[in-house]
């Protein structure tokens, strides 16, 4: 299928339009190519003097789709090695561009404040913020998952600073922060001032059956001897 | 215009004759390349080597054939004209870059298995093209879709493996080469075939690739034992950096066991260095076998191991230090052979295998106590004390991101250190860690039904029937087993024995 030509207007309307994650990385993977040949200038007379912009938009983009595709792949090897192929001058000076290496470190070293502190402080243009949201929301469902596996018992400020909610509110024991815990079948014991983690588990996408396991058990069987 | 409307119509003759028995469609086929070859070694096709529009009479996708030995041509003819082995038609974005780039994506892959040799000139010149515009990124995707198009289980080894992988490697498009790297290669592409045996119809559908991608298919450029071993290191490489442990261990185990008769190849040493560190990465020890000191995998023949010992002497002390949990000397070993691992270039590898130190001894801990403090365990770890808020945050980041096994307990008191549970109460990650299972028993069974089709292929090659591999067992255990299998090795090595043994 004929893909049409990498522009801003082609590249927001791709963005904004929120499709599934698969289908925005398969898109964006095959406007690498074309975003390649811009950056060697082999793009011929379609070229023009808002290519680093439009580079910028795209790489940053193409970044946050990256990060997005956690449950596939360890998605900050990938997102890594991108930064890798981004052109050097580019990457050195663009902002936005930049904003994406400073969200890497901080999601690399798992500093859970500075990651949102990047996505919502940070200025990042217009046409990037639907996918700028888009990261934030799903890096912080999978925070909570993350956390209410990892601790038995966790005081509110702390679930606070991992899930991105405002710290001093949880110190004084808001409501509404806890609210945002006990809804997903957490309990906070007001004596301890400690809130207990119900563990979330995630359902595969595929459906597992017994069958696939007694399928390779008799494969086994039969090349055994 | 006589040429022009012969090639219009052998090209037709063949699109008629797609409903036909494949052995008749084997023989149009066969028919078209000839044809086409001939035209191509008479510069018959002289006069359509500038026509730019000829291309478009063809359809890449049906017309697979021709419009593979035309472009050919015409890549030819423009690099006589011009001193440059690619000139700018040739590069990405090229005029026949374009052509190319629609060929790859789109041809027939039966009619190919017939101009085999054609194609992966082309492959190969697509390559080398995106690597002189300094654009490998465009070079390895089409050279890993043309690969998948061609044989989707890339089961054959072909020069095209490496190829892809060196791009991808050029390119920092780890993830590219995927596709292709984990597939089960299961064979090399094999010589004419048992004499006695018909030539095979290439058209039909054939269970294992290996009937088609044979070595006189020209799919291949002749492979060397050197390029067999580039792949799986390179292959090692890319998993590397996307930090694939386990694959990397397990292709750069396949370059270090390659059977070695006197020399060892720089190549092999090379790997067995970074499978050191690799085996730090993703197990936290030096690898052991039989109770020997860092040996590779066991079909791995002594001599080759003590080559290996002695020149990967600054590892092997790296590994051992790291194993003995002792951080400043870890730092010592390091510093002192900081030039070695520069020189190796696996200063990168080395950086890893100190940031997993602490994750890697805060696990082995695990296994002597249940729980510990925050404060016992920053103790136990670092040689000098680290506050306890330094210690909480990592021992929590190495949980949620499931690198370890354990629970964290705050208290309410911020001064009180929290506790780190290494048996968990928590059920639900045991459940979580079934599913993993599961996901992995089924990888595991498609595994294992590709190794099924390509081992009855094998066999068949080897002229092992069924018959006659149940008779070499049932023989192997009336002579009397001990001699039979002196080094308790796999049943797959006896059996290449014997048959070779059979053979002389």
């Amino acid at each position: 299928m004929e893909l049409p030509l990498l522009t801003m207007e082609q590249l927001s309307q791709l963005v904004a339009s929120n499709p599934p994650l698969s289908q925005l990385f398969e898109a964006l993977s095959r406007y690498e190519l074309q975003a390649c040949l811009i950056s060697t200038g082999s793009n011929g007379p379609n070229a023009g003097g808002d290519d680093s912009t439009l580079l910028s938009m795209f790489y940053s983009s193409f970044f946050l789709v990256h990060l997005l595709t956690d449950q596939v792949l360890d998605a900050r090897s990938e997102a890594r090695a991108l930064t890798k192929r981004i052109p050097e001058t580019l990457l050195q000076y663009d902002p936005s561009l930049q904003n994406c290496l400073t969200l890497l470190r901080a999601v690399w070293q798992t500093q859970h404040a500075q990651v949102y502190q990047v996505l919502r402080g940070l200025p990042w243009p217009d046409a990037l913020q639907p996918l700028v949201r888009r990261y934030e929301s799903f890096f912080q469902d999978k925070t909570l998952i993350a956390v209410s596996r990892s601790y038995e018992a966790i005081r509110l400020a702390t679930a606070a600073i991992h899930l991105g909610l405002d710290e001093q509110l949880a110190e004084k024991e808001d409501p509404n922060i806890i609210s945002n815990f006990t809804k997903c079948g957490w309990s906070w014991d007001s004596e301890s001032k400690l809130l207990h983690p119900k563990p979330i588990v995630v359902s595969p996408t595929e459906p597992q059956s017994s069958n696939g396991i007694r399928k390779a058990m008799a494969m086994l069987g039969t090349r055994a001897c | 215009m006589t040429l022009l409307s012969d090639i219009i119509s052998a090209s037709a003759h063949l699109h008629s004759s797609n409903h036909l028995p494949s052995d008749e469609y084997d023989c149009r086929i066969r028919e078209l390349v000839e044809y086409w070859r001939r035209l191509q070694t008479t510069k018959a096709l002289e006069s359509f080597a500038n026509d730019e529009s000829f291309l478009d009479r063809f359809d890449p996708a049906i017309d697979s054939i021709p419009f593979l030995f035309v472009l050919r041509v015409q890549i030819q003819k423009v690099q006589e004209l011009n001193a440059d082995l690619f000139p700018a038609d040739i590069r990405p974005s090229g005029k026949l870059w374009t052509r190319a780039a629609q060929f790859l994506a789109s041809f027939d892959g039966v009619q190919v298995r017939y101009a085999g040799r054609e194609w992966r000139l082309l492959v190969e010149l697509v390559g080398q093209a995106s690597q002189a515009a300094s654009t490998p990124l465009l070079g390895a995707t089409l050279v890993k879709n043309a690969m998948l198009r061609l044989d989707p289980s890339c089961a054959v080894f072909t020069s095209s493996h490496l190829l892809l992988v060196r791009l991808c490697l050029q390119a920092k498009a780890y993830s590219c080469a995927l596709p292709v790297l984990n597939k089960q290669i299961c064979h090399f592409p094999i010589s004419l075939g048992r004499p006695s045996s018909e030539p095979s119809v290439l058209c039909a559908d054939h269970g294992s690739s290996v009937s088609f991608m044979t070595e006189a298919s020209g799919v291949s450029s002749k492979i060397s034992y050197r390029d067999y071993l580039q792949y799986f290191l390179y292959g090692g490489m890319v998993y590397m950096a996307l930090k694939e442990w386990r694959k990397a261990l397990h292709f750069l185990g396949i370059v270090i066991s390659m059977p070695s008769t006197s020399s060892v190849s720089l190549i092999m040493v090379e790997a067995y260095k970074k499978w050191v560190l690799v085996g730090l990465l993703e197990k936290g020890k030096l690898i052991y076998f039989r109770e020997q000191l860092c040996p590779p995998p066991s079909i791995t023949t002594p001599h080759v191991v003590k080559v290996y010992q002695s020149l990967a002497r600054p590892y092997i002390i790296l590994a051992h230090t790291f194993e003995r949990g002792d951080l400043k000397k870890l730092n010592a070993e390091i510093d002192a052979a900081m030039g070695v691992w520069s020189a190796d270039k696996n200063l990168g590898l080395v950086a890893q295998v100190v940031a997993v130190f602490f994750s890697q001894t805060v696990i082995k801990l695990g296994k002597t106590f249940a729980a510990l403090t925050m404060a016992d365990l920053s103790k136990q770890v670092f040689p000098s004390p680290v506050c306890a808020e330094v210690t909480g945050p990592a021992v929590s980041s190495l949980i949620m991101s499931r690198a370890l096994n354990a629970t964290l307990v705050q208290t309410k008191d911020h001064a009180e250190s929290s506790m780190l549970r290494f048996s968990s109460i928590h059920s639900l990650p045991r459940l979580s860690h079934e599913l993993d299972l599961q996901s992995q028993l089924k990888q595991e069974m498609k595994l294992m039904e590709t190794l099924l089709i390509n081992l009855g292929e094998t066999n068949d090659n080897l002229g092992l029937s069924d018959e006659y591999v149940d008779s070499l067992h049932k023989g192997q255990i009336w002579s009397g087993s001990s001699e039979v299998n002196p080094t308790g090795g796999e049943t797959g090595l006896e059996m290449d024995e014997d048959l070779m043994g059979d053979m002389s």
